[in-house]
């Protein structure tokens, strides 16, 4: 039973929970249910139960840590995607370990990105069916709906499908309780040469297709925000390639973060090859030294040629309300730099380091996020209304950390139920 | 058709505010929400100082930010210059309040029922007014307006969806000026067609020095200021704020 | 879809009044064909103002017995379609949950927050009735009534207080009285100062809170109209008031003068005028007591009880009365061996100790902004000048002062005779364009009375009517307070033990709080008729009776703009809420109750004297009327035929323009009536001697000049460290302190806040917002209160003043509560901090810290 062979050499049993995953569930569903209670609250009490207000006379923000880990997650879904696209564009061998992890990485935070975004609206079922029934192609938000949601999402997720169907179909054939599930996904695939060249054939067509997507994708985000000619720091030509990179380096660094975990619970040593961190590493290092370039054009043309409502905003952001959090990001953002150029720089790569830079650009990606969405609002009005303030509450806390825990739920039960990794061709036989 | 627009005369404006509350009592908005708000500047040092006021409705722009973002076309243009906001279609996504320049947008964050300044749960106050909350709800607000018939009129509707200024659409479609303008004390506020040059607003502005707000942005406000003031800079400093915050 | 061309229906108002302010055509726009036949159930009815002084008139729009909007009534004169923030938001005062819903007896002790039961108006009446015919069988001098906003014609109380033979107080000592005292006395009007909008060129806004509020006599939105209209006709304002908010935009000049330094400013502008022989010699001579001649002693010369003049043709005295000759106004003769001089001559004398360096120094400004305003005045005043109006030749003096709350100071009484000096030296009183008091002349009876006024030993009054302590008396309750704590320093015998308290909030509204609180506790019975449940009931009711808000009849309201005469009346747009009634059912209950409402001097009797029904028209003094039919019988007498009918349909009565004959004094045959104005103020004179020949103390009567002289306020005497004055006004969004409860104009103006420069707030490490203490220090008694308060940055004021609007402090209401202190907690009253006329001053020395 070579298949049988193959599957047992995996360092972990597929559909075996052990208590430690039940308590982890347990410790994460109990998180979801409280995000579901708080967003119940709100949905009966309304947004009042958010720290969240209107702009001009209540000098509030409209637009607060909802919004703020929508642009976050769908910035993380650039991870996958690029990789699958990287690795089979370019022929990465070495990545090919991390390749369906950063795919399952993708699917989950748009599905995250998704979710976040009902309670935000204040009639969520409206959102529902007006966004397809009133669509209007004018607004920016069209894009993010049609392009992340439907198209990316529709993409990632046929790809990663077409990507698991090999080993679907290697599963199927052991009997256990999940032999329906990846019956399912193979979908008769029997892995001959020729289903395999058409797999391949169609996802390199898919990766070429994707790469635009992708940057299109993560542009209309940032049009949400740059098209806007009212809001001081918003209003920048910047605010899309920006996005891009920002999305870059946030789902690397995540990538690295989770490659880490699943390569330490795992055992998946072998496969995880410190050189595939090293290269994700060296990537992350370029979209770092991009972002911080955007990040210094910026803030240059905004302190010697802003309009004094873009300075003032620049001043509340550097040394004013702002300033602990974004010395925060962007110390984060230059401590990962210097981690990962010192890397680069004597050969010696490190996991945990890399671990630590993945780690610290996320934070400075949530905390950057936060800083374009909040302070535009708060510190931007054009008309002398005066400071506004933002503090979130524990419902916009409970929901942001129940969707985290969903996504993590999500994850932990997919490598229980389905191979992360590629399962290996068997010994001598022909790739 | 007539295009609307509004003229406000800053050398009569005293800052009273009653335009707010004419404009508050008239669309039955929640506590919280100025469609009509009257800045109260202030400039310069003492003994230097200059004191004075600008009334903000909505701007009614006729290439509103608002309208351009809203995905589901909730907030649209009217051909009569109204910027309007379908209340019934709107999903609360609050886009067009922060695409908004002039902070001129009221979302329902609560129910509005709760949010009417004082309990009205009364009984013997209910069984006077046929349980009317606020009491003085204007019938006028729930109907349909436009050749194209939608929900555009009045505030106080929804928990969870955005309001702001209509220019009193239901008025305005029954020959009367907004309430905001009607009731001005010192008549600084004029309400007309722009088109017309025999209006009242045509006139002013034919006659006055005049500016719109953030003209730089080209968002072409339907609502021009006129008299010897100027658009407030950065030196202005705003006092005796309202409670907005609820 | 079709459209028409129509005028703006209802805009109608507004809009055409407007076009007729800007000269333009009738607005007009584009609608929909006219509407369906208004939708069943609707209706747009007539009614009048409740919660302001002036009494605009209103429309409430009613759908199926619900008020939803009230809107200005357009042919009413004084708002001509509009209203000001809190005639608009009153609507939701009136449906407002938390007024009073039914009779309320008190269950616990006085003094605290009282706890309640709800009676039936029968038994609460009853008990009321009970009482009052106890007390008045004692002595009816222990019944005091006391009203607040009085509002218009207030015949019904008038008749109350007569047939009871109550004791009344007044509300107008805390604001502007002594203006109206000294305009009694030296002009003869009842009022204060106000222009001839339509005519005036050059105005001096002397501390008139323009945007704010007041002005005299209407509360607000008439005065500005004129104002801004005036303004586009060319009108100059030159504003006079340690903060500039008040004026807003329309300040052509500021003078930021040190708050209680007017006097020195209107008596050096005075001087200067003076100096510069920019006088109406014609006016002096013939209207005035400018030339009656002035002997040694200070009082005139009179010959066979005349006084005299000096006659230059014949060089001898004669009787200011005779046909011939030509009185001197200047100069010094001797006659008999004895120095005399014209009482101008006397001024002129006077003044001159009064320079612009002078009065620099002392009100904080700089000598060149007198010498400036002196020039405008001169210049605006158009000396010798005349104008045609209704084909009558009149002068034309087109400058004028509008001043009102200012005289609420404890020179006020004096500061007010100063400015009407300065307006008479210029000619323009009662000339077109000058110098008004009250709407048409109207020669009042203090003009006699003031002059007249025998001042009695004791035992006096509880407000000291007739007394050497002020024998000009505006009657101040707070200063009644002070007496009743302590009667027998001011020679007071009987103590009232009863009140009824009608829509004022004395805790609250008056100057002094502590001192009004340990007054009332004198009380032995206390009743409030009010709409809310007041601070003053919630400490010392026995018995609260709920009056109705708008929903009721009152009236004979005046409606004159001062142009147009007009009259109106309040109605009831929807039966009274709750088991609210009003005030005029309650008092003929009540006098039902008490054995006064029937036959000759009875309740009914006075209410036929009050509002002059004679004849046909005279209620039968038998049998209760309905209190429709006592307007009716009152409208019908006034010659309209449909009665109250016609108030009903239009709300207001508008009779037409005031002929320039009504309307100024130089139109009159002979010109003012005939009588002379007071430059020279004799028996002022009088009464100071007197005062000291009983033995009042110096306090008392140092103000009892014949002229206006300066001397430094009490107040100056507080230790340095108390180095800040304190002013209060009003903001647009409250009347009096009656109204901050009201949620949506809570909502504008959120809480109580000290104006503080940023300058001075630095110096003492006070932040924009900041809680602090703000310490106020009596110089007379030593005595110092404090409050808490948030300071609130401003340039518009003096470094050396702060201020804090004269409202909050309430805490009955949900809305009142957390708005922050009353400012009347830091005014003291009594010596000091009153007028020569018992007015309430409203200047305290503070000191401000962080909390």
């Amino acid at each position: 039973m070579a298949v049988q062979e193959r599957l047992e050499r995996l360092p972990y049993g597929l559909g075996r929970f052990t208590p430690a995953w039940y308590a982890l569930a347990g410790v994460l569903l109990a998180l979801v249910a409280l995000g579901a209670y708080a967003y119940l609250r709100q949905l009966i009490e309304g947004l009042i139960v958010t720290g969240l207000r209107d702009l001009g006379t209540m000098r509030g923000a409209a637009w607060g840590l909802y919004i703020t880990f929508d642009i976050y997650f769908v910035g993380v879904s650039f991870a996958g995607i690029t990789m699958a696209a990287l690795i089979r564009l370019l022929n990465l061998e070495a990545l090919k370990p991390v390749s369906r992890m950063a795919e399952l990485l993708t699917i989950i935070a748009l599905l995250l990105a998704g979710l976040v975004i009902l309670p935000d609206l204040g009639q969520p079922l409206r959102g529902i069916v007006n966004l397809f029934v009133y669509a209007r192609p004018q607004s920016p938000f069209f894009g993010t709906f049609t392009l992340v949601i439907a198209g990316y999402l529709f993409a990632s997720l046929v790809y990663f499908y077409l990507d698991g169907r090999r080993d679907a179909a290697l599963c199927a054939q052991v009997p256990s309780r999940l032999q329906g599930f990846h019956r399912l996904w193979a979908a008769g695939y029997r892995d001959t040469p020729a289903e395999r060249q058409r797999h391949a054939r169609t996802s390199f067509w898919l990766a070429i297709a994707i790469v635009p997507l992708l940057v299109t994708a993560h542009s209309t985000l940032g049009f949400v925000f740059g098209l806007q000619v009212g809001r001081p720091g918003w209003f920048s030509a910047l605010q899309a390639p920006g996005f891009v990179v920002m999305a870059g380096v946030s789902g690397i660094g995540l990538l690295l973060v989770v490659a880490a975990i699943l390569r330490r619970v795992l055992r998946l040593q072998e496969e995880l090859t410190p050189a595939v961190f090293a290269w994700l590493g060296r990537l992350l290092l370029l979209l770092i030294v991009i972002y911080l370039y955007f990040t210094a054009v910026e803030l240059l043309t905004s302190l010697y040629a802003g309009h004094h409502h873009e300075v003032a905003l620049t001043r509340a952001l550097l040394v004013g309300e702002y300033s602990a959090l974004y010395w925060v990001s962007m110390g984060s953002l230059v401590l990962a730099l210097l981690l990962l150029v010192g890397q680069v720089a004597l050969r010696a790569y490190s996991i945990p380091l890399l671990v630590l830079s993945g780690l610290l650009v996320n934070v400075a990606a949530i905390g950057k996020r936060y800083l374009i969405v909040v302070p535009s609002q708060t510190h931007g009005a054009l008309l002398p209304y005066g400071v506004g303030w933002y503090a979130p509450t524990w419902v916009e806390y409970s929901i942001i950390l129940g969707l985290f825990a969903l996504g993590t739920f999500l994850y932990a039960l997919f490598v229980k139920v389905f191979p992360i990794v590629e399962v290996p061709a068997v010994q001598g036989g022909k790739r | 058709m007539a295009r609307y627009g509004m003229v406000i005369d800053l050398d009569r404006c005293t800052g009273c505010r009653a335009c707010v509350e004419a404009c508050k009592v008239e669309n039955n908005t929640p506590r919280g929400s100025f469609w009509m708000h009257v800045f109260r500047f202030e400039e310069g040092e003492f003994p230097n100082t200059r004191v004075w006021f600008m009334p903000r409705p909505c701007m009614h722009c006729d290439n509103p930010p608002c309208a351009k973002v809203c995905p589901v076309g909730a907030r649209y243009k009217r051909d009569d210059g109204l910027v309007a906001t379908d209340w019934k279609r709107c999903i609360g996504c609050r886009y067009c309040e922060v695409a908004c320049p002039y902070g001129v947008n009221c979302f329902n964050w609560k129910s509005p029922e709760k949010n009417y300044y004082l309990d009205w749960q009364d009984p013997e106050l209910t069984a006077r007014t046929n349980g009317a909350i606020p009491p003085y709800k204007n019938p006028d607000l729930e109907g349909r307006y436009g050749p194209e018939q939608r929900h555009v009129a009045g505030g106080g509707h929804l928990k969870g969806v955005m309001e702001k200024c209509t220019f009193c659409v239901h008025r305005v479609e029954k020959g009367l000026s907004p309430a905001c303008v009607a009731n001005c004390p010192l008549f600084a506020l004029h309400f007309g067609d722009l088109d017309d040059p025999d209006s009242n607003v045509s006139r002013l502005l034919r006659e006055k020095r005049s500016f719109r707000l953030l003209e730089e942005l080209d968002t072409q406000p339907r609502v021009h200021y006129v008299g010897s003031g100027h658009a407030p800079g950065a030196e202005a400093r705003q006092i005796e704020h309202v409670k907005g915050r609820i | 879809m079709k459209t028409t061309r129509r005028t703006f229906l209802k805009g109608a108002a507004g809009g055409l009044l407007a076009s007729r302010l800007l000269g333009g055509k009738l607005e007009t726009l584009t609608a929909a064909p006219a509407p369906a036949a208004e939708a069943a159930g609707e209706a747009w009815v007539p009614t009048t103002c409740w919660i302001g002084k002036q009494d605009c008139g209103m429309l409430a729009r009613r759908v199926n017995g619900r008020l939803v909007k009230l809107e200005g009534n357009p042919i009413h004169p004084r708002n001509l379609g509009t209203l000001c923030p809190k005639g608009m938001a009153q609507i939701m005062a009136v449906y407002d949950p938390n007024r009073l819903k039914t009779p309320l007896i008190r269950t616990n002790e006085k003094g605290v927050p009282g706890q309640w039961r709800q009676a039936s108006w029968d038994e609460a009446l009853s008990l009321v009735a009970k009482t009052l015919r106890e007390v008045r069988a004692r002595d009816p001098r222990r019944l005091v009534w006391q009203k607040g906003r009085s509002k218009a014609s207030a015949f019904y109380d008038t008749a109350f207080v007569k047939a009871t033979g109550a004791t009344k107080l007044h509300h107008g000592a805390f604001c502007s009285d002594a203006g109206y005292r000294a305009c009694e006395y030296t002009i003869g009007l009842h009022g204060v100062l106000h222009p001839d909008f339509r005519h005036t060129r050059y105005l001096l806004a002397w501390g008139w809170n323009l945007t704010g509020a007041g002005g005299n006599k209407l509360c607000w939105i008439t005065w500005p109209q004129q104002m801004t209209a005036a303004r586009e006709r060319g009108m100059k304002i030159a504003v006079i008031d340690p903060r500039l908010r008040g004026a807003g935009p329309f300040a052509d000049r500021w003078l930021p003068i040190r708050p209680a330094t007017d006097l020195a400013l209107a008596l050096a502008l005075c001087a200067e005028v003076v100096r510069r022989g920019a006088i109406d010699r014609d006016y002096l001579r013939k209207h005035t007591n400018a030339p009656f001649l002035v002997q040694p002693d200070g009082y005139f010369l009179r010959r066979d009880g005349k006084e005299q003049v000096w006659d230059t043709g014949s060089g001898a005295p004669q009787p200011y009365d005779a046909p011939q000759g030509q009185p001197a106004l200047e100069g010094t003769f001797t006659y008999e061996g004895q120095i005399l001089k014209p009482a101008f001559q006397v001024l002129k004398e006077h003044l001159a100790q009064y320079s612009p360096e002078w009065a620099a120094s002392i009100c904080g400004v700089p000598s060149d902004h007198i010498y400036w305003l002196a020039q405008d005045l001169i210049e605006h005043a158009m000396l010798g000048s005349t104008v045609v109006v209704d084909g009558i030749p009149l002068p034309y003096r087109p400058v004028a002062i509008m001043a009102y709350h200012v005289a609420q100071q404890e020179l006020g009484f004096q500061l007010t005779r100063a400015l009407l000096l300065l307006m008479m030296l210029l000619g323009s009183i009662e000339a077109v364009g000058g110098q008004r008091i009250d709407f048409t002349w109207k020669l009042h009876e203090n003009f006699k009375k003031l002059d007249e006024i025998e001042i009695k030993d004791p035992p006096y009054n509880i407000y000291l009517k007739d007394s050497k302590f002020f024998p000009i008396n505006s009657n101040n309750s707070a200063l009644v307070a002070k007496v009743m704590q302590d009667p027998a320093k001011y020679g007071v015998d009987t103590l009232p033990e009863m009140a009824i308290v009608h829509m004022a909030n004395p805790v609250l509204s008056f100057g002094s709080k502590p001192d009004i609180i340990e007054g009332y506790k004198k009380f032995k019975f206390v009743v409030v008729i009010d709409a809310w449940l007041s601070e003053t009931a919630d400490l010392f009711a026995d018995v609260v009776l709920p009056a109705a808000t708008l929903e009721k009849y009152e009236g004979p309201l005046s409606a004159t703009d001062q142009y147009t005469d007009a009259v109106a009346l309040r109605l009831p747009p929807m039966a009274p809420l709750y088991q609210a009634r009003g005030e005029i059912d309650i008092y003929l209950d009540l006098c039902e109750k008490a054995e006064l409402l029937y036959g000759k001097g009875g309740y009914l009797d006075h209410l036929n004297q009050a509002l002059k029904l004679k004849g046909p028209y005279a209620l039968p003094l038998d049998q209760k009327p309905a209190v429709r039919d006592i307007f009716d019988r009152w409208a019908k007498s006034q010659g309209l035929k449909e009665g109250i009918a016609y108030f009903e349909k239009h709300g207001v009565w508008v009779k037409g323009s005031i002929p320039a004959k009504k309307y100024y004094g130089y139109a009159q045959e002979p010109p003012f009536g005939g009588i002379r104005h007071r430059l020279y103020g004799e028996s002022l004179l009088r009464y100071r001697d007197t005062m000291r020949a009983k033995g009042a103390a110096e306090i008392y009567w140092r103000d009892y000049t014949p002229l206006p002289t300066w001397r430094q306020p009490t107040m100056e005497g507080s230790p340095a460290q108390y180095d800040l004055y304190l002013i209060s006004y009003k903001l647009i969004e409250f009347k009096q302190s009656r109204s901050s409860f009201i949620p949506l104009l809570a909502e504008l103006a959120p809480e109580q806040r000290l104006d503080i420069n940023p300058r001075t707030a630095r110096a003492r490490g006070i932040a924009d917002g900041d809680e602090v203490w703000v310490e106020s220090h009596n110089a007379v008694t030593g005595e110092t209160r404090r409050v808490k308060v948030r300071a609130r940055y401003t340039e518009a004021i003096r470094p050396d003043t702060v201020g804090m609007p004269h409202h909050y402090g309430m805490w009955v209401h949900p809305w009142a509560k957390g708005q922050g202190p009353a400012a009347s907690e830091l005014f003291f009253t009594g010596e000091g901090y009153v007028a020569n006329t018992a007015d309430q001053s409203f200047h305290v020395k503070v000191r401000v810290y962080r909390a």
